[in-house]
């Protein structure tokens, strides 16, 4: 395909207006985000301080 | 046609059976009546999601005939009945509570509805949710497309969640009896707020194929009714092996309470800092007094407590590792962005990160703690704690603060829902009082498969009390 400077031209205006129109994380967002990671940290370290023996297998096939 | 009067819109399956084959009412005259109600009152507590007026009526006639014939399905034939709106019903919009599925249509019907289709029990709507059963962790009552889920016993507070509606509409005599889901606490939860008895089955008893996955090694459908009996009758329907559901037990239920143990037989553990410390204290002189119902029942009380787990931990690890991989379509497609609740999208976002070795671990956990809370049921059936230590919380309350000041030393019961989650063990919910004229319920919990156990307790509480058949005050 010819690409002609106008072409090329609209192509890098739409994706400036595109790139423009992506809102940045709010401060708030990213805060929120930052407490869930917190807390999947805590659970890990709750189950990491829980002793498993070795020969302890998951309970992959969950029957009652 | 037959008038609908109020005390109908409250009244248990044996009545309204009797009242259909006795020919007072018709099953049109119920959907009729119950969609009507359904309609105009349910957006009044944010607990309608889809009405199905029309569909409800064409199912009506069918079962007319049935009746007119002398075909009798058993006591669910014409009685209306609601869904949480995760649950697939052909045709119709199952939104899950979440804008982004807020058009998703299924060709196929979720196989509770087909089996409750089979016995002539009519669906006359579907009801209210958190977005996505809240899976991802949120802050507030309004995370759901259809606004926070209004408590009827008081609309300033919270029906609860995640199933808000199937609660809501079965406390203000919407329809008869709502099919609801619990990954950890969606029945048990909505339920104590609302006043409203409800039964978590057993993990694999009841199919959950057509329902939205949260966690496959958690998730469970269970019925909110007018009563214990009520509870029995519905889950004999809707349990049942099911090759569509993976997780299923291949076990099915037959609700036998000419069976039932005496009282006088069975042990009920407890822990007295649930009742008498965690629990709020203007819940506690109501929490004695049921307490003092069961031991006059004749029941022993036995002080226990639950092996020492990091049960929520392990619970929030499992959770985080399905939902990230069930939702990742959603999450990588921005689409998440949509759902109503900032913290839910976070959380959801965030269980991408979790690693394999976490999950391995919870899940390794979760063997022992099956095997450990298999032995604490050796000394005793039964486990006995509030179903809530608190009321409803008001609406626009956020629901991840604590409820603040030095927590009690004693953990009691405190993990009893996330234990018993893990475990798979059924749970019913009973109405057991008030305070600050909100509902408060007990919890029991048993074995896995011993519903008939809960649920003959269930009624003799009931048949001692009467907080089960009272109403909202607008209703």
């Amino acid at each position: 395909m010819k690409l002609t400077r106008r072409k090329l031209a609209t192509v890098l205006v739409s994706a400036t207006a595109v790139a423009a129109q992506q809102p940045a994380p709010s401060p708030a967002a990213a805060d929120d985000l930052t407490h869930a990671r917190d807390r999947l940290q805590a659970n890990a370290r709750a189950l990491a301080a829980a002793p498993i023996p070795m020969a302890t297998e998951p309970a992959f096939q969950f029957k009652a | 046609m037959a008038s609908i009067g109020t005390d109908t819109f409250f009244a248990p399956l044996s009545e309204l059976n009797a009242g259909l084959k006795a020919g007072e009412f018709s099953a049109e005259d119920l959907a009729r009546a119950f969609s009507e109600r359904l309609q105009q009152l349910g957006p009044r507590y944010n607990a309608l999601a889809l009405p199905l007026h029309q569909e409800a009526l064409r199912r009506a006639k069918e079962v007319d005939k049935d009746i007119k014939l002398q075909r009798f399905r058993g006591p669910l034939q014409g009685i209306p009945y609601g869904v949480k709106d995760l649950l697939a019903f052909a045709g119709q919009p199952t939104t899950w509570g979440a804008r982004p599925y807020a058009g998703q249509v299924f060709d196929y019907n979720a196989t509770v509805i087909q089996k409750l289709s089979a016995v002539g029990a009519v669906l006359a709507g579907k009801l209210s949710m958190v977005e996505l059963a809240g899976g991802g962790g949120y802050r507030f009552p309004s995370a759901s497309l259809t606004g926070p889920g209004l408590n009827p016993w008081d609309r300033s507070r919270w029906s609860g969640g995640s199933s808000s509606g199937s609660a809501a509409a079965v406390a203000a005599g919407l329809v008869p009896f709502a099919i609801g889901s619990e990954t950890s606490g969606s029945i048990v939860t909505p339920a104590s707020f609302c006043g409203v008895t409800a039964l978590r089955p057993t993990y694999g008893l009841v199919s959950r194929h057509g329902a939205m996955a949260l966690s496959w090694t958690l998730d469970k459908l269970g019925p909110f009714a007018r009563c214990a009996e009520d509870c029995g009758l519905i889950l004999q329907v809707i349990a049942g092996k099911d090759s569509k559901d993976p997780g299923s037990a291949g076990k099915s239920f037959y609700y036998t309470p000419q069976y039932a143990r005496p009282m006088k037989d069975l042990r009920v553990g407890y822990a007295p800092a649930d009742f008498a410390e965690w629990a709020e204290p203007a819940t506690r002189p109501a929490f004695d007094a049921a307490i003092a119902v069961l031991k006059a029942s004749g029941v022993q009380f036995v002080e226990t407590k639950l092996p020492d787990f990091p049960y929520g931990a392990a619970l929030s690890t499992i959770l985080a590792g399905e939902m990230g991989s069930i939702f990742e379509p959603l999450i990588a497609s921005g689409k998440v962005d949509e759902l109503a609740d900032k913290p839910q999208i976070a959380g959801l976002k965030a269980s991408l990160e979790l690693s394999a070795k976490d999950y391995l671990k919870a899940m390794r956990l979760r063997r022992l703690m099956q095997e450990e809370v298999g032995k604490l049921f050796g000394s005793v059936d039964v486990l006995l704690a509030p179903g809530r230590a608190t009321i409803a919380s008001k609406i626009d309350q956020a629901l991840d603060r604590g409820p603040g000041g030095t927590p009690p030393k004693d953990p009691g019961f405190r993990s009893i829902i996330p234990m018993g989650n893990l475990a798979g063990l059924p749970a019913l919910v009973l109405p057991c009082g008030f305070a600050e004229n909100m509902p408060i319920a007990l919890q029991v919990v048993g074995v896995p498969f011993s519903e008939n156990t809960l649920l003959a307790i269930g009624r003799e509480f009931q048949s001692r009390t009467d907080w089960h058949k009272r109403r909202p005050p607008a209703a």
